[in-house]
């Protein structure tokens, strides 16, 4: 019983779990940054460590050492509240997703469901951590967050649930075990796929729809007035969000771990994480940003439409 | 759309401007309803410190007006001298100061559309444009020896040659320029989400434009046929031949495109200059003492039509200096293009005039309800600002 105890523990904290997550999370950041140098003709991070695998480490002390401002005007209990849930909440969720083997640590029927809520919530902290925040800059931002969930939230959590009809179940468990006996959802629904991906893009922030915040508009948008350690949680985050969102995308879609021929099944998770990342990335770096009424319009008159056409093609093709 | 009125204050410290300026934006919801900008937070007293400095001081002084045009405003103010001493410049020279001119807009240009994009959020434009950009500044390095500030004119002529070797060198690298360039343009009007962005943002119609004086590329972005270098041409453009490109549209992607396309003129006149350019001395002595007399000289800047007006009286310093930058004639359109904007296409449209605003800010007041136009020293500054904060 002890040991099994502390097995769990290990599990939880160390590998798979917190630890293993935030230095995949720092490497993922590096990664990205390098990426994004390769992209634009630019050489990237290089000096902290072998081609500067060290410096989001380095940045991430750095900004623990700063001075930690918080503006007069500015809600103190729910600023600090925020940055520490930004980070935790998709941390704690990792322990849902399946990582070494196709079975998660924690799971049961409806983590999909409880995933989804955990995804709405960081959109909600986002929100009150900018409108909390006492400046003009951080509640536009979160203005603009808000307003884009109208947006993006439907067809994301229309797309997270497709897996499940084939599936005949709301676990993530599940969903990857039925797509090791048959095949990967990508080939089933591409077009959900392509719709998660889309509006994985909007969750997280990222261009073309880093409207929340976009720099040249509103600064740093809902996150301007965090500084310190603060700021480093929520760069954390950020970065935990995107691993989370991969790694989801690639559970849901792409088979999730599997073992093929020695290969232990979380190398090929990995390697299915950071083939989404680098799509991400490119996706990132090679268009501009739209405008946020250009968004919502576009959400509502394609994607919506797509995951309705997506879970009519695969009734018929299950109905058959 | 209805609501509460939100004021935005952009700048003077603000990602969107890469100099302090300061814009109160009345929002509603998303649209801006009114703008106000605000200027002067770069004013340097340039115009004061040239009076007390001698001709050949001034043209260092007036290279630091602005640090991407300097060259413009160094060929205006030698221009100003050069016609108060009544002086005739080689015509080698002339040709001179022409390639740099040019060189000089190609790396306005380029930066520019390198900031546009950065505006629009699509950074790898941006990164692509600047390392371009790089290969201009070491032609201007190579033949200046300075990247930024070339001081390259002087009262008469030019200070340094251009040989063989330097011309076959800018010409290698034009080659580059203009190839990538010209596979840039096509990617400008493919590129779904840049054109969603800037297409229609910001119009400007060509009766507005002339009524609001815009210049520069803001104009013929308008259609507005509007070029010092055609229209009053100076230093060599009388002997070359080049078009004025114009678009009809007037809006933010005219304003990209007019300025691709500018840049692969500018090429062609360096070559034809390059191919052209004469024997014989390239500067003249000139007399440091400058008889009274008053002189207005006009260029075409990077950015629009600049004017110097001189003023001498008899001694080796200017009585009155006096210097209308490009963007204090372009911002007069803000008020026009800014309101009915959403928030997320102000930096765009900001950006859209190319502001220069250390070149602008030369703290003029101007009273409205009065009518009258004063300049104010820094004593009625001080009792202005007493005033303001006790009615306050």
């Amino acid at each position: 019983m002890v040991s099994e105890t502390l097995t769990f523990l290990t599990q939880i904290l160390i590998f798979p779990g917190f630890i293993f997550i935030i230095i995949l999370s720092f490497f993922s950041e590096w990664y990205v940054r390098k990426l994004t140098g390769k992209i634009q003709n630019r050489i990237g991070p290089s000096y902290t460590g072998v081609s500067g695998i060290l410096q989001p480490i380095a940045d991430f002390i750095k900004l623990l050492r700063k001075e930690d401002i918080v503006p007069s005007t500015a809600d103190k209990l729910i600023t600090t509240i925020v940055p520490i849930l930004y980070f935790s909440l998709p941390l704690a969720s990792f322990s849902m997703v399946p990582m070494t083997n196709p079975q998660a640590l924690i799971y049961f029927e409806g983590d999909l469901i409880f995933l989804i809520f955990i995804f709405t919530l960081i959109t909600s902290l986002i929100f009150l951590g900018g409108y909390f925040s006492g400046s003009i800059f951080s509640i536009m931002g979160s203005v603009r967050a808000a307003t884009q969930l109208l947006g993006y939230k439907i067809p994301l959590v229309f797309s997270l649930l497709l897996p499940a009809i084939p599936a005949s179940s709301f676990s993530l468990t599940e969903i990857v075990e039925w797509q090791q006996n048959n095949l990967w959802m990508i080939w089933l629904q591409p077009i959900g796929f392509a719709v998660l991906f889309t509006c994985m893009l909007a969750e997280l922030e990222i261009t073309p729809f880093d409207i929340p915040e976009a720099e040249t508009e509103i600064v740093a948008g809902w996150s301007t007035e965090f500084s310190g350690a603060k700021l480093a949680l929520i760069r954390l985050g950020k970065n935990i969000q995107l691993l989370l969102a991969s790694s989801l995308i690639s559970t849901l879609y792409l088979g999730g771990p599997e073992q093929v021929w020695i290969i232990p099944p979380i190398l090929i998770l990995l390697l299915k994480i950071f083939l989404v990342i680098s799509l991400i990335v490119f996706i990132k770096n090679v268009i501009a940003r739209f405008r946020i009424d250009q968004v919502l319009s576009g959400m509502w008159k394609y994607l919506i439409p797509a995951t309705i056409i997506q879970f009519l093609l695969i009734k018929i093709m299950l109905g058959v | 759309m209805s609501g509460t009125v939100i004021r935005l204050v952009i700048g003077p410290q603000h990602p969107a401007l890469k100099e302090p300026e300061r814009f109160i934006l009345e929002l509603e919801g998303e649209q801006v309803v009114r703008a106000i900008p605000r200027i002067g937070y770069v004013h340097r007293g340039i115009e004061k410190a040239m009076e007390s400095r001698t001709y050949i001081q001034n043209l260092y002084l007036v290279e630091r007006v602005c640090g991407i045009c300097s060259h413009a405003h160094s060929i205006c103010y030698t221009q100003a001298i050069e016609e108060l001493l009544e002086v005739e410049v080689p015509p080698r020279a002339r040709y001179i100061r022409t390639i740099f001119a040019e060189l000089e807009r190609i790396n306005s240009h380029l930066l520019w559309l390198g900031l546009i994009a950065h505006e629009v959020g699509f950074d790898t434009f941006f990164m692509y444009i600047w390392r371009d950009r790089e290969l201009i500044m070491d032609i201007l390095e190579e033949l200046s020896g300075n990247r930024v500030h070339y001081a390259v004119n002087t009262i008469g002529g030019v200070r340094r040659d251009l040989d063989h070797d330097k011309a076959s060198k800018i010409l290698k690298r034009l080659e580059i320029i203009e190839e990538r360039i010209k596979r840039y343009i096509p990617m400008l009007e493919r590129e779904q989400t840049l054109l969603k962005r800037t297409l229609g943002i910001g119009p400007l119609s060509q009766i507005d434009a002339i009524k609001y004086g815009a210049v520069g590329p803001m104009a013929r972005a308008s259609g507005v046929k509007r070029d010092v270098r055609k229209d009053d041409p100076y230093a060599a453009y009388d002997e070359l031949s080049f078009n004025i490109i114009t678009l009809d549209d007037g809006d933010c992607f005219s304003r990209i495109m007019i300025r691709a396309y500018e840049i692969l003129e500018s090429i062609e006149i360096i070559r034809e200059s390059l191919s052209k350019l004469p024997d014989g001395e390239i500067r003249v002595k000139v007399k440091l003492a400058v008889p009274p007399s008053e002189a207005l000289s006009r260029v075409e800047a990077p950015r629009g039509e600049l004017i110097h007006y001189a003023r001498s009286n008899g001694t080796d310093k200017p009585e009155r200096y006096k210097i209308r930058a490009p963007t204090l004639a372009n911002l007069a359109t803000f008020s026009k293009i800014l309101v009915g904007a959403y928030l997320a296409d102000v930096p765009v449209i900001l950006a859209g005039i190319d502001p220069c605003f250390s070149c602008m800010d030369r703290m003029q007041i101007i009273d409205l309800e009065k009518n009258e136009k004063n300049i104010w020293t820094i004593e009625d500054l001080r009792r202005y600002a007493r005033e303001w904060y006790q009615r306050r």
